[in-house]
């Protein structure tokens, strides 16, 4: 260090690396906190295990095992008797089921999540409901009642609440199950969109597993929408 | 810039000796080992004794007890674990939301609803942290069983794909749109959630390659950083702040990864049976 000036730069430069690397070092906790774990260990069993004789630890098991059958049973109990739905509304697939497996599984179409902005504060998301839902009802041949999203979207005048315009005759297929709030299970004209997230929120099946579904689910059975 | 650098390397060319070197080299070895005990040691020597004070272990070793009370142990163990995951499940199932289930003894995870299964997807590969590697199985129960709240996430794809149309202004506008429907843009699926409990739970797709796009990619990468980032900042203002999370990576098929997040509610419900 020949000058004031020059070992005040190496000071400088020294100092200044030296934080550098304390900062990067921060960035890097979790690395240095994995490698510190290998100065650490912890005890292998808690004192008030090892305290118990064998006869105890036995009792111990056995009561233990007793609450799971007893668990176990009560998970059982939880699941419907009858055929139930299951939806997937991200891979738009659906399983019908009952206790002993798979009755059919195949595709579907669920709420495409798209926001429709009509203007004036007017919007319709267009969702399928997650849950479970209990089946309120099941039509044949059923007419859809055109709600009035339908008609701004076909950009045509909406008309009155009744009015006759509004019913649509074909368009959900030969059966349909009613969930509540509007949603329905029903069948399709555009079988080409199954398997693609297209709907107003109802569920949409093809012709043949409509057909199965709808004779396996009876008013009141679980449909699980996830 | 250049010439500020050959300026500052003009001035600090005298202290090229020996003995410069060896100060320099030594300063950046003490503050890196500074740093480590800092940023490493400390945190994780807390979290040790924490735990350590926490469940008052005897310190008893395995390799004193006779193999058969070893093996009575660890069967006690399993079944309590057991039975508290299922008394988990069953408060879970009195809620009308979808909770998931790690299970890592069949490499599964589960959504389920009211008590019945939706959906399973196999795991095909398991990480854990150092931390929870090194932790006796007997202590695992406090992170894991739960039922544990999810109290920070982070994910690569929204939860929900919201995608904004204008309605149309006329017919022709209208079936236009009847043509091809609108589809939200499909993007690797990256998953983190913080359990109230310190326990971070990474779902990751197990595909190496990229289907979506980079950018949503390196916003995951970058938010994942400031994750960990911000709770060793938290650590360093307070001292009651978690000093180590306990890490546990899934891997799951992208798809599959993606109905399980989508499908889960905000600040969902987490189980873990091992």
């Amino acid at each position: 260090m020949k000058d004031n000036h020059s070992k005040t730069a190496f000071i400088l430069v020294t100092v200044f690396t030296a934080v550098a690397s304390i900062l990067f070092s921060f960035r890097k906790s979790e690395n240095m906190k994995e490698l510190s774990y290998i100065f650490y260990s912890y005890p292998p069993v808690p004192g008030h295990y090892v305290s118990k004789d064998s006869l105890e630890l036995e009792k111990l098991l056995k009561n233990t095992e007793r609450r799971i059958t007893a668990s176990l049973r009560r998970l059982e109990n939880l699941l419907p008797y009858g055929p139930y739905l299951i939806i997937n509304t991200t891979q738009n697939k659906f399983v019908l089921r009952n206790r002993k497996g798979v009755i059919r599984e195949g595709i579907c179409s669920t709420g495409s999540y798209v926001l429709l902005d009509a203007g004036d504060g007017k919007q319709w998301m267009f969702k399928t409901p997650k849950g479970m839902f209990p089946i309120l009802g099941k039509i044949v041949d059923p007419i859809w009642n055109k709600p009035d999203w339908a008609f701004v979207e076909e950009s045509l005048p909406i008309p009155p609440r009744n009015h006759p315009d509004r019913l649509e005759y074909g368009t959900l297929g030969d059966y349909a199950l009613t969930l509540g709030d509007g949603y329905l299970i029903h069948g399709t004209l555009y079988q080409r969109f199954l398997g693609l997230p297209v709907t107003h929120g109802c569920v949409r099946l093809g012709d043949q597993d409509l057909e199965v579904v709808f004779k396996n689910l009876n008013v009141g059975s679980r449909v699980y929408i996830f | 810039m250049k010439n500020n650098l050959t300026m500052l390397f003009s001035k600090i060319k005298g202290s090229f000796t020996t003995k410069g070197v060896v100060i320099f080299v030594s300063v950046q070895l003490m503050a890196i080992i500074a740093a480590f005990i800092l940023f490493g040691i400390i945190p994780v020597g807390n979290e040790v004794s924490k735990i350590t004070k926490q469940f008052n272990p005897e310190g008893v070793s395995e390799n004193k007890l006779p193999q058969e009370k070893v093996a009575l142990l660890e069967r006690v163990r399993d079944r309590e674990h057991y039975e508290s995951v299922l008394k988990s499940a069953l408060l879970l199932s009195k809620t009308d939301s979808i909770s998931l289930l790690i299970d890592l003894k069949d490499s599964l995870a589960i959504l389920s609803l009211k008590g019945v299964s939706l959906f399973q997807s196999k795991i095909s590969e398991i990480e854990f942290n150092q931390g929870l590697k090194k932790l006796p199985v007997y202590l695992r129960d406090s992170l894991y069983s739960g039922p544990f709240p999810v109290k920070k996430e982070l994910a690569s794809i929204e939860k929900f794909p919201v995608v904004i149309k204008k309605a149309p202004k006329d017919t022709t506008e209208a079936s236009a749109d009847d043509a091809a429907p609108i589809l939200p843009i499909q993007n690797d699926v990256f998953v983190l959630f913080l359990l109230d409990n310190n326990l971070v739970i990474e779902i990751n797709q197990q595909e190496h390659d990229l289907a979506g796009s980079k950018r949503a990619y390196r916003n995951f990468k970058a938010n994942y950083s400031r994750f960990f980032r911000d709770h060793n900042f938290a650590l360093i203002k307070d001292k009651n702040a978690p000093s180590y999370l306990y890490r546990l990576k899934i891997f799951i098929p992208r798809e599959e990864a993606r109905s399980i997040y989508r499908a889960l509610p905000i600040k969902p419900y987490v189980l873990v049976r091992y």
